[in-house]
């Protein structure tokens, strides 16, 4: 079970298990399947790695992937609250994960994706309120 | 304080090895007690011997100058000489005999002494058992006197050992400490001076130091200033990448400062890609940039 949040027109996918053959799949699947859902509700993906004491290079990959993957549906991800000591085994086996955006913490994943966008602007001004029909753009023009 | 034989972890079991590896049985032990009488007669003239062979020579002579110094070790010593005629090496004579060799160490006299001093004795008691009892029990009765003195200096030089180790391990863990002095300079920045030579083991040590502290702080900016560190090779270079990829993957930046011109030659010469750090000269220049990223800036007062 993946905790998946909506938390200031984000994503928020805390993961509270290590990250297994078997869940990584789930994982990935409740993470894509929230953007397919929120119908453009939100801007950004915020995954937090604080209750992570391991992360081998498998699970690596998996969240470098995972960015990739809500990147094709146009979200941008940050991975937060990675701890020193699985930052120093990372860089030691040789993986930067240089394609993934990180952040200290939740509040800095969230200020950084919001970042992206136009300042000044809130996420309820891009797109409205969330019960609201959303205006699709017409591209047939 | 814990015991010598706590702290070196010198318990029955091992003492039974330790004196079967020495060769030192039931039999060796009863020679002795049956020759403590001889021994007690003996330890006069064998101690003053000892201490006339000590102050003949100019080095330990100097150790012994203090007033009283020479009866008192020389009670001492024949202390030791009656333990040794008693027979009971149990843990209590192994205690005694490493709070001696820690004491010897603490006060600086050297191994060699020690040693030298053994030596010495086993010469004075041969001759003295030799022309007091029968060819094959002054034999026996000096080998195992010889034994028991060789038993005792391998413990005494346990002590030493365990001593030097001892400091060397408190040394190694204040130069530790000294060489990874993370400076909070300021809200969620922090400044870390690299000194001196870095070598694998130092970049690894402050690299988790330096990671420990960015998570702790939740630091966003880290200045690592490298103005001290003697030599700047591609080895140096890769542990620099190193830490500024593990700091971003925590979610902060690095900002690299303290470059000089040789090592900024040194850098390109190598074909070192530092297009992922931030660098800077002055360690100023990088603190301004640093607090840019944080969303500050140092101005004028009026």
């Amino acid at each position: 079970m993946i905790p998946i949040l909506r938390v200031a027109g984000h994503i928020l996918v805390s993961v509270q298990t290590e990250l297994g053959d078997d869940v990584v799949e789930t994982f990935q699947d409740a993470v894509l399947m929230a953007i397919h859902n929120d119908r453009g509700r939100t801007d950004g993906v915020v995954i937090d790695i604080t209750a992570l004491e391991v992360v081998d290079t498998y699970v690596a990959r998996v969240l470098a992937d995972t960015a990739a993957m809500a990147k094709l549906m146009g979200r941008q991800t940050v991975v937060v609250g990675m701890r020193p000591d699985v930052a120093f085994t990372l860089v030691q086996m040789g993986f930067t994960l240089p394609e993934v955006h990180t952040a200290l913490n939740i509040d800095d994943g969230i200020a950084w994706l919001d970042a992206l966008h136009t300042p000044g602007t809130t996420r309820a001004q891009r797109v409205g309120p969330l019960d609201a029909p959303r205006s699709e753009p017409d591209t047939n023009r | 304080m814990a015991s010598y034989t706590e702290r070196f972890g010198f318990d029955d079991t091992k003492l039974r090895e330790r004196l079967r590896y020495f060769d030192i049985h039931e039999t060796d032990l009863s020679l002795l007690i049956t020759h403590a009488e001889l021994g007690r007669e003996l330890t006069p003239g064998i101690v003053e011997a000892f201490y006339n062979h000590l102050l003949a020579c100019p080095e330990t002579a100097e150790y012994l100058s203090a007033p009283g110094m020479v009866e008192r070790l020389q009670r001492k010593q024949s202390h030791y000489f009656h333990s040794m005629f008693s027979g009971d090496l149990d843990l209590a004579y192994v205690e005694e005999r490493l709070r001696v060799g820690a004491v010897h160490e603490r006060i600086g006299v050297p191994p060699r002494w020690y040693i030298g001093a053994y030596s010495r004795y086993l010469v004075v008691a041969h001759a003295a058992f030799h022309g007091r009892l029968e060819q094959a029990e002054a034999v026996a009765t000096t080998a195992a006197l010889e034994k028991v003195m060789h038993f005792d200096a391998a413990l005494a030089m346990d002590a030493y050992i365990a001593a030097h180790l001892e400091t060397a391990t408190r040394q190694r863990a204040a130069i530790r400490e000294l060489s990874t002095p993370v400076i909070r300079v300021h809200d969620r920045v922090l400044l870390l001076p690299l000194i001196g030579t870095v070598d694998s083991n130092r970049a690894q040590e402050v690299m988790q130091q330096a990671l420990i502290k960015v998570s702790e702080e939740q630091a966003r900016v880290l200045l690592l200033d490298i103005a001290g560190v003697a030599v700047v090779d591609t080895q140096v270079a890769d542990h620099l990448l190193k830490m500024t990829s593990a700091v971003r993957l925590l979610g902060a930046q690095t900002v690299l400062t303290g470059i000089s011109p040789m090592v900024a030659r040194t850098m390109v010469e190598l074909g070192v890609d530092v297009g992922t750090m931030h660098t800077r000269n002055a360690l100023s220049d990088g603190l301004e940039l640093a607090l840019d990223l944080v969303g500050m800036k140092i101005g004028p007062i009026a």
